[in-house]
């Protein structure tokens, strides 16, 4: 359904170019729920943007194709945002215009994309409400006056107000409490699993990716590291930047009680020192000389990473 | 309080600078004529009951008499308040109009050439004195092109109370160029601000949500940006609106506009300080109903001020 | 080894943006002008002796009818030499918006620390009456002090210390900026643990205060100090165009333009225009500058 071809996204920086994201090819199927994992800086929400049309200067589209539905999006995004293609930020507490009404917002949202008298309108806008877990009374009230999970609902209820096709989620849950986090994905996934919707789930947490999203893509410093079924990528990760991301993220358990947690070591280059050969070498427990001098493609269509191609699947 | 405050330090500057009786008799007067002054100005009572006097005369619109003329201040400045007000608010209205309007266009056409060339020309305008704009008009308009009168208010109406330049060819003509010389500054602060404020609204998560959800250009400027923008837009135009009052001074300087403020400056020059003190009171009280009139603004645009209300005042 | 200023973002800008460089240059021609108004000047126009009335209302560039000199800017009508006349009256203006930039500054930046960092009642009473100052335009309180000042110096005096009233009243109508930006500035690095540690050390107020926090807020007070210095050449200008400034007799660019409208009716354009222009280009050229400098230091507006 949606197709992304060798996507280039510069960031110019007096005067020179530097690549944002570097020839970034993955595809999105219908009703699947796609996670997008790395760490901050790695070009997860800038793909989301990217895809979406809102990439702002400094930064530009310089290369590549984004195909939705057989046509092409990246020049006019104008015509799918909202109606084909939505989207929904990291922090519910900004994302409401604190001015206007609930309702209001979802009333004009719907008008503009489904031709609807008022009335119609307001009926559908609260039947969304419903379905999102708020009173129908509410309808009138001021942002303020929520909590930030019930704004988020609320910007569920928006994003899917258009019948759009895609979610792109942009951390939706990062900045709420832990206990109201599960709810929220919950929903979102209910909601789109009826609706026959697909999600891009961007997120930095693994716990996420594992419950939520039906494949998986990780990217670092700007590429794609590693892509493929959830399953399969969490226990029989190829790249070793994923083992890691893995290997990092806390459990609870009995074995791991008062175990030290693994860190990669080193910290994601800065844009600017994007190494050359594989922008993960550095650190990288593994590497071999080839890693210094050329950057690996996706191999077996899984894995960005030179190992691969010398000792299949050994990791 | 802040009027307790400016009506104390005008007290001090009527009471203690300058001295009245010699300003008013020169320095030659004898003895007698001076004590016969000093008791009719009340300037032998206790400190504190001058004060209270002054005040209690003050909230009646009693000022005494000015030092030179010898009117009562109070009718020197009722007589001249409808031309100053009249200056002010059509300036205001000027300004506040095309600095939003401006201001907007400039933010949406960030970077097209006629935004750039707007704003350069702001520049100009906020660096040019308020004083040589005037004096560059009437060169202009008044003394090449001969179109519009360079000083006075032209012909006026009474009306009893209120004289108005509103309702006469030449009144309004002469209102033209002391408005466009007084509101150009509104304008250029009003246009700034709203450009840095609609830039920064711009940038908030919710605008990304509404073009996300795909609303068109219109519905985010001015249904989702507008009135996010409006609260420091007010808040800065109603302070600016002292400074139109301080900038009337000029104004009215300029060209010959028979307000308050030219009576100012011919008090400072003249040290006139009865004139001076009452000025003074007037503007501060000028400066307390624009902020209440601000205050109520917000509540009106802002729901969630609107709430904070409500929960003090219960 | 380059000057680490040379590698600076600031200085990277700087480059960048011509029109920060060019009014820069041009505030720099203007005020070597200004000093060296002695040396650059053709004519001494505030010396009646070298004056010829016959010179009067020469136009620019053309040759006097009756003596055949030629001036740069023509003459006014006591037939003063209106470029050298203007040389003269930068140099006051420049001199009074410094030395009112430096007042307010010292007074500002005095009371904003000590209400930054001694807090309390001080604080409420600095801030308070700043607070009510700064509701009142800058320029009508320069007028209000020059008034009073002038009343309540004895009359013979007024004329001789027209010019230091006037600094006084410009700087204590801008002092408030000042003030609220370094009390803003100290209460934050009042919490840092460089502070802290000076104030375990036992290091008095006044010292902490002088040594340790001054020199970490001052970029902020650069920036105000050069909006500032715009706005008082403005605000001289203003008061000697209203002819409550600078007397006559020496005239800053503000009385010369007050002049020259007197004679604008009459024909005599240029007695206007050379003084305006020069005020436009010193207030323009600073405030440019000053703008640059203020979207660099100020990381919310990048």
């Amino acid at each position: 359904m949606l197709e992304i071809y060798n996507l280039d996204v510069n960031l110019s920086y007096r005067g020179s170019q530097i690549k944002a994201l570097d020839n970034l090819s993955f595809n999105v199927y219908p009703g699947e729920i796609l996670g997008l994992v790395g760490e901050s800086g790695a070009g997860k929400s800038m793909t989301g943007l990217a895809i979406i049309g809102l990439i702002e200067a400094p930064l530009s589209i310089s290369r590549g194709k984004i195909i939705f539905n057989k046509q092409r999006i990246e020049q006019n995004a104008n015509a799918f945002r909202g109606s084909k293609i939505s989207m929904i930020f990291q922090d519910p507490l900004v994302s409401l215009n604190p001015l206007r009404t609930i309702g209001e917002q979802l009333v004009e949202t719907i008008r503009t994309h489904i031709k609807f008298g008022r009335k119609e309108a307001i009926e559908y806008a609260k039947s969304l409400l419903e379905e999102v877990g708020i009173e129908q009374e509410r309808f009138d009230a001021y942002p303020h006056t929520f909590s930030g999970g019930m704004r988020q609902r609320v910007v569920i209820a928006l994003a899917l107000a258009p019948k759009p096709s895609l979610v792109i989620a942009d951390e939706p849950t990062t900045a709420l409490d832990v206990s109201v986090q599960a709810q929220i994905l919950e929903l979102l996934k209910k909601l789109c699993r009826e609706r026959e919707t697909s999600i891009i789930l961007i997120t930095h947490d693994m716990g996420v990716i594992a419950e939520t999203t039906d494949r998986v893509a990780v990217l670092y410093s700007g590429t794609l590291a590693e892509i493929g079924k959830t399953f399969e990528v969490l226990n029989y990760p190829q790249h070793p930047y994923t083992k890691g991301l893995i290997e990092a993220t806390p459990r609870i358990d009995a074995n791991s009680l008062n175990s030290k947690l693994y860190q990669i070591p080193g910290v994601m280059p800065d844009l600017k020192e994007i190494p050359v050969g594989c922008p993960f070498h550095k650190r990288c427990p593994r590497y071999i000389k080839k890693c210094v001098e050329i950057k690996p493609p996706l191999l077996n269509e899984r894995a960005a990473c030179w190992l691969l191609d010398n000792e299949k699947g050994l990791l | 309080m802040v009027l307790l405050l400016v009506a104390l330090v005008s007290f001090i500057i009527f009471r203690y600078v300058g001295n009245p009786v010699d300003n008013i008799l020169g320095q030659e007067a004898t003895m007698a004529q001076r004590a016969a002054l000093e008791d009719a100005l009340g300037l032998n009572q206790p400190i504190y009951l001058q004060y209270f006097d002054f005040l209690v005369s003050a909230v009646q619109f009693e000022f005494g008499n000015s030092y030179r003329g010898a009117l009562p201040v109070a009718e020197l400045i009722l007589s001249r308040l409808p031309a100053t007000l009249e200056l002010a608010v059509t300036s205001a209205v000027f300004g506040v109009f095309f600095g939003i309007t401006l201001g907007i266009y400039t933010a949406i056409n960030r970077g097209s050439f006629i935004s750039n060339f707007i704003l350069s020309s702001s520049l100009i305008g906020v660096s040019l004195p308020t004083f040589l704009i005037g004096v560059l008009l009437i060169w202009i308009f008044s003394v090449e092109l001969n179109w519009l009168p360079s000083f006075g208010r032209g012909e006026v109406i009474d009306l009893g109370w209120w004289t108005t330049g509103f309702l006469t060819m030449s009144g309004l003509k002469s209102l033209i160029l002391p408005s466009i010389t007084l509101g150009l500054y509104q304008m250029t602060l009003v246009m700034r601000l709203t450009r840095a404020e609609m830039l920064e609204v711009l940038k908030q998560d919710y605008i990304r949500l509404a073009y996300s959800l795909g609303l068109t250009n219109k519905q985010i400027y001015f249904f989702h940006a507008l009135p996010n923008i409006l609260i420091p837009v007010i808040t800065i135009a109603g302070l600016q609106l002292g400074s139109v009052i301080a900038f009337a001074i000029i104004t009215e300087t300029v060209f010959q506009w028979p307000g308050v403020g030219l009576l100012f400056i011919n008090a400072v020059y003249y040290v006139d300080i009865p004139v001076m003190s009452a000025y003074l009171l007037l503007v501060g009280f000028a400066f307390v109903i624009i902020n209440l009139i601000v205050d109520l603004t917000y509540i009106l645009i802002d729901p969630r001020l609107r709430d904070n209300q409500l929960k003090s005042e219960r | 080894m380059k000057h680490p200023f040379l590698e600076s973002d600031l200085y990277y800008n700087f480059k960048r943006t011509p029109i920060a460089v060019l009014s820069f240059f041009v505030f720099l021609i203007i005020v070597i002008m200004a000093i060296f108004a002695d040396i650059i000047a053709p004519h001494t126009p505030f010396e009646p002796l070298t004056l010829n009335l016959l010179n009067g209302f020469t136009p620019p560039m053309q040759a006097n009818e009756f003596t055949g000199t030629i001036f740069l800017m023509g003459t006014d009508d006591q037939g003063r030499d209106l470029f050298s006349t203007i040389l003269f009256g930068l140099r006051i203006s420049l001199f009074v918006g410094l030395m009112a930039v430096f007042l307010a500054m010292v007074i500002g930046v005095t009371l904003g620390l000590i209400a930054g960092f001694v807090g309390g009642v001080v604080d409420t009473v600095i801030m308070r009456f700043a607070d009510i100052q700064i509701t009142f335009p800058s320029i009508l309180v320069a007028m209000l002090i020059y008034g009073v000042a002038k009343g309540l110096l004895p009359p013979d005096l007024r004329y001789e210390m027209s010019i230091t009233v006037l600094i006084i009243s410009i700087g204590l109508s801008e002092w408030v900026p000042f003030a609220r930006t370094v009390r803003g500035s100290t209460l934050v690095e009042k919490e840092k643990e460089y502070v802290i540690s000076a104030r375990m050390l036992g290091l008095s107020y006044p010292q902490i205060m002088v040594r340790h926090i001054l020199p970490n807020i001052l970029s902020p007070v650069l920036v105000i100090a050069t909006i500032t210095f715009a706005l008082a050449i403005i605000t001289e200008a203003t008061l000697s165009f209203l002819g409550v400034g600078v007397p006559t007799t020496k005239p800053s660019l503000g009385t010369l333009i007050r002049i020259g409208q007197d004679f604008l009716f009459s024909g005599e354009w240029w007695i206007l225009l050379f003084p305006a222009l020069t005020l436009l280009l010193l207030a323009l050229s600073i405030n440019l500058f000053g703008d640059w400098l203020r979207d660099m230091l100020n990381p919310k507006l990048k």
